[in-house]
């Protein structure tokens, strides 16, 4: 037993030192890689979600309203026994020492928080947590609002028409994050205070909360109460709608690295069954030796299945952490905005690494390795390779171990199959146009000059070898190209889109007597006024007299759409940017009471010209009928809204204005002092929060691209083991028309002519297939009008020609700069 | 260009091989001369590992010699650089293997076109097609090799060898890997040929019957070449 472990042990060394696994342990270290890391991005990702997500509500039960709740919530709580808190929260301008900065104010009542800690830093820089809320006077800012204010602890901050003092920096609060705008820096102040600053009037835009923890039973109880007070505009929050926008988002990053992940892995997997099968088919003389010797053929199997679990645990292990560093990396990448605190990923997490790539090879080594057993001892004296038979059973093998991997790495069996379904299509679809070029050059391979024509015919008649390699290269090549110069274009016509002076910033809330001094306002310091809009803001209750519920709609859109209120404006002429897509505009000087309704609400909530409308507004129903629907252009960055009517039909309602205007870099002063004479309006700066989203899905993009490059790492390994595998013939080949007096140029060029063919036509599927994304993507995701970068094909020619002759390199030297006979010997 | 002695198309003059293995020089040629003449035929024989193949590399210009001088068709190997060396092959020195060396993806007819092609002939198709209908193949031009027979894949081979007409014709084993029947047609074949063309033969064979038939018989002992008769 030791001798034969001795044997195994000096046979694996051996092998390992010969250089001849190389491509096979690099596969195995890629594929591990791409799917650890992602495996290890996503349990953080999970984890963290989870941990915050009993903390999130600060309480069991939160009941939440557009209006201030009615008292029957905080009846039902009570009576149940419940602790009850309540909150406001709504966006304001801050001023300190001449700064301003927006931030979300969320004022509280001192029983808050019910679930959860407050984590503060005092003013002294000691840290401090606990079920804490700021007292009457008093006031919390985060880190972000305190370096935008330029102050620290103990400043005074202006509050709409209020003072308070700044007395803690908020590290982490529970619901911190239920906030939609949730990257905009935070505050809080006791609730005590809010009626002082005077910034919630009459159709102000603010969130009301009421939270209730207690016994399990209770609040059971209670949420079924509260779920009969619903009404439109409010709703029951729980764990599981926290923070949804990350959530989706980082479903999406989390699934598209998987994806991204899944391509890496059949790309490895691809270069490991080829590195497998020309590892195996050079050493089955050595194994017919190793019989005459007198092993057993299960001797021999176990002799090879010993240097294969090795291979793959240690692969497994560098994968495996590569695999965190990537995951580290990406994590800082992408995930800042979550907050410092990401749990690490758990041990457990280290375990799949090494554990796929044994099942990897497993899947895709052992039928060849099983093929083994039936080397006969008399192969010895045979000199072709007698056949193992296994091709299909190692096929339908590689592909079950596919789709359990992928399985693993979506965390959806369903996904999973659509994926290797999709996968499978797409590499069909590309080994197909493959297959078709190759074809054209049998049609080429009678002509041209003989180092040419060799090169040509060395890929048109081993055809199916030159589809593996010409398919591989270039899926990671187009991966590559959508995702650099594709972005780019997309992200450049995206920013070109907005001209430069387009709106960047908002005013809401400015009241109807404000209207003419806000004017003023801009006169005086020469400024042209912009336009004003009237806002309303009202629920549809019912289209044809039919009454709307959430209930008729089944898209989750249309259902919020129904819920909340709308807002809606009235004035004469069409606004600019709006466009007619059906009826017709309101041109008397009187026009009747009528509706112009968004193209896009219309459509999701089946609303047609020549429907009857019914608006509750203020407590008073307004009916009238549709008359026209509008294309909106949303990116323009002005004041837009979903319903218009002729001026006269709502303007008795009690109204508060927006607008929007733009303003240059440096010129924050003027808002300033707009805020500082009308401290009750808000003021949003667009262009912060489009450059923090424009920040989100940049590094975003940046971690998916680092994924992309390993996909055209593994893509660039599988030509490297496409060529391995023919490198023998290749060399013989070589070798004999050196012997036969063809110069160094001429087989020079018989190699580079087949490169440069592979590397054309891959870069050419490549560029052809970015473009194709491109396109689609331009048209389906960004509503920007198709273009079809023709750059790309030239650019994906360069790209594959200039990644294979990379690859293929180390053998042109070689063939050309040793003797002949010593490129034969060496074989 | 042609100012080689018009009796000797090849003269090897004390050639010898060594090489280094993990810092231990070993000898696989200690001393080789030989002078084959035009139209002559010679043999080398000799015990497997007594450096026969690597005389036969040498003598043809596929490798470098340690010491020692190789003048082919009248020109010192030593002073041509390997794309010279080539040029002299692919115009006037033919090749024979053990075991074919046919490229695989290349018909029949293409795998004996290539020698023409490399030298830019233009008429490589006709030429070939007439090669091969003189070796008895004429109806398996558009063959491959893998579809072809031992026998068939040599006679493409010496079609190959023999349709640059050559002064000199290198083998190596020509009949290693065929029966009895198939080798001794291929070995009429080629003295047939060198007949027809005045092709001298040089043989490296472990085949007694070949080497009878040659004009000179030298053999490799312990890498040192002698003389063993006519």
């Amino acid at each position: 037993m030791r001798a034969r472990l001795g044997l195994i042990l000096r046979f694996v060394r051996r092998e390992l030192q010969s250089g001849e696994l190389t491509v096979l342990a690099l596969a195995l270290v890629i594929a591990v890689t791409a799917m650890s890391s992602v495996a290890f991005f996503s349990d953080r990702v999970e984890q963290g979600l989870a941990s915050q997500a009993t903390q999130l509500l600060a309480a069991d039960l939160v009941v939440v309203g557009d209006a201030p709740l009615a008292p029957q919530f905080a009846r039902a709580a009570s009576g149940a026994g419940l602790a009850t808190a309540s909150s406001v929260s709504f966006p304001s301008m801050i001023f300190a020492d001449g700064q301003t900065a927006l931030a979300n104010l969320k004022a509280v009542s001192d029983s808050y928080p019910l679930r959860g800690e407050v984590w503060l830093r005092l003013a002294d820089g000691r840290p401090s947590h606990g079920a804490l809320h700021p007292l009457p006077g008093s006031v919390w800012a985060d880190a972000r609002l305190m370096q935008r204010l330029g102050v620290a602890p103990g400043t005074m901050l202006a509050i709409g028409s209020t003072r308070l003092r700044l007395t803690a920096e908020i590290v982490r609060e529970p619901d911190g994050a239920m906030d939609l705008y949730n990257f905009i820096p935070r505050l809080v102040i006791n609730q005590r205070d809010l009626a002082a600053t005077g910034l919630i009037q009459e159709g102000s835009r603010a969130r009301w909360r009421l939270m209730a923890a207690g016994r399990a039973d209770a609040v059971a109880s209670v949420r079924q109460a509260w779920s009969g007070y619903l009404q439109r505009g409010t709703r029951i929050e729980d764990v599981e709608e926290a923070r949804p926008e990350v959530r989706t988002a980082l479903t999406r990053a989390r699934r598209f690295l998987g994806l991204t992940a899944m391509l890496t892995v059949a790309l490895a997997a691809a270069a490991v069954s080829l590195a497998v099968r020309r590892y195996l088919a050079r050493h089955w003389q050595a194994v017919a030796v190793l019989r005459c010797l007198g092993q057993t053929s299960s001797e021999v199997l176990a002799l090879f299945a010993s240097l294969f679990v090795l291979l793959g645990l240690g692969a497994g292990t560098v994968g495996t952490l590569l695999g965190f560093a990537l995951q580290s990396a990406l994590a800082r990448m992408t995930l800042s905005w979550l907050g410092a605190a990401l749990p690490d990923p758990r041990g457990l997490m280290f375990l799949p690494g090494p554990l796929a790539a044994l099942v990897l090879l497993a899947g895709l080594a052992l039928p060849p390795l099983l093929g083994l057993r039936q080397v006969p001892p008399l192969a010895v004296l045979r000199t072709e390779a007698p056949a193992t038979g296994l091709g299909a059973a190692t096929s339908i093998m590689a592909v079950f171990v596919l789709l359990g991997l992928a399985a693993w790495q979506v965390g959806d069996a369903g996904l999973a199959l659509w994926m290797l379904a999709g996968f499978a299509g797409f590499f069909g679809g590309v080994a197909l146009l493959a297959l078709a070029l190759v074809s054209l050059t049998r049609a080429l391979s009678g002509r041209g000059r003989i180092g040419w024509r060799l090169g040509v015919i060395s890929l048109a008649r081993r055809p199916w070898l030159a589809v593996i390699q010409i398919s591989a290269l270039s899926v990671g090549l187009m991966a590559l190209l959508t995702l650099t110069v594709v972005r780019n274009d997309l992200i450049r016509s995206w920013q070109q889109s907005i001209p430069a002076d387009a709106p960047n910033h908002f005013v809401i809330n400015l009241q109807p007597a404000q209207r003419a001094p806000f004017a003023a306002a801009f006169a005086g310091v020469g400024r042209i006024a912009p336009e004003l809009a009237p806002m309303v803001r009202g629920r549809l209750t019912a289209i044809n007299d039919h009454a709307v519920t959430a209930g008729d709609y089944r898209s989750g859109e249309a259902r919020r759409l129904v819920e909340r209120e709308f807002n809606l404006s009235w004035r004469s002429t069409l606004p600019p940017g709006n466009v007619l897509t059906a009826g017709r505009w309101w041109r008397d000087a009187h026009p009747a009471a009528q509706f112009s309704v968004e193209a896009g609400v219309a459509e999701k909530l089946g609303i047609r010209v020549g429907d009857a409308l019914t608006f509750d507004i203020g407590g008073t129903p307004y009916e009238a009928l549709v008359t026209s629907l509008r294309a909106v252009a949303w990116d323009s960055f002005r004041a837009n809204f979903f319903v218009l009517a002729p001026p006269g039909l709502l303007s008795d309602q009690p109204s508060s204005w927006i607008t929007s205007f733009h303003l240059a870099p440096g010129d924050e002063a003027f808002v300033a002092s707009l805020v500082r004479r009308f401290p009750n309006i808000t003021v949003i700066d667009v262009s912060e929060i489009l450059d923090e989203v424009r920040a989100m899905i940049d590094r975003l993009s940046r971690a998916i691209e680092v994924m992309f490059a390993l996909a055209l790492a593994a893509g660039v390994l599988v030509l490297w083991a496409a060529l391995a595998t023919t490198r023998d013939e290749r060399l013989i080949d070589v070798a004999l028309l050196r012997a036969i007096g063809a110069s160094r140029r001429q087989v020079r060029l018989v190699v580079v002519s087949e490169l440069l063919w592979l590397g054309t036509f891959a870069g050419l599927l490549a560029g052809g297939g970015a473009m194709a994304l491109g396109t689609l993507a331009a048209s389906k995701l960004f509503n920007l009008p198709p273009t079809l970068d023709v750059a790309l094909l030239p650019l994906g020619v360069g790209a594959g020609i200039g990644v294979v002759l990379l690859a293929g390199w180390p053998l042109v030297r070689r063939v050309t700069r040793h003797a002949p006979v010593e490129v034969l010997r060496e074989l | 260009m042609n100012t080689y002695d018009d009796k000797a198309v090849l003269s090897a003059t004390a050639l010898a091989k060594q090489v280094e293995l993990h810092g231990e020089s070993i000898t696989i040629l200690a001393s080789a001369s030989l002078t084959v003449a035009r139209g002559e035929s010679v043999a080398i024989v000799g015990a497997s590992g007594s450096g026969k193949s690597t005389l036969l590399s040498l003598l043809a210009g596929l490798d470098i010699p340690s010491e020692g001088e190789v003048m082919l068709l009248g020109r010192p190997l030593s002073e041509l650089d390997e794309d010279q060396r080539a040029a002299l092959r692919r115009d006037r020195v033919g090749f024979v293997f053990q075991n074919f060396q046919l490229l695989a993806q290349l018909s029949a007819l293409e795998n004996v076109m290539l020698p023409l092609e490399l030298a830019g002939r233009r008429d490589a198709v006709q030429v070939a097609t007439q090669m091969l209908t003189r070796v008895g193949l004429a109806h398996r031009l558009k063959h491959y090799p893998r579809h072809l027979s031992g026998g068939e894949q040599q006679r493409v081979a010496l079609a190959r060898a023999f349709v640059i007409h050559p002064p000199l014709l290198f083998a190596d084993e020509p009949t290693g890997n065929l029966d009895p029947v198939h080798g001794r047609q291929i070995i009429d074949l080629l003295f047939q040929l060198n007949a027809e063309e005045g092709t001298a033969l040089v043989l490296v064979t472990h085949d007694n019957e070949l080497a009878g038939r040659c004009d000179a018989i030298y053999r490799l002992v312990d890498g040192t070449l002698v003389g063993a008769g006519r």
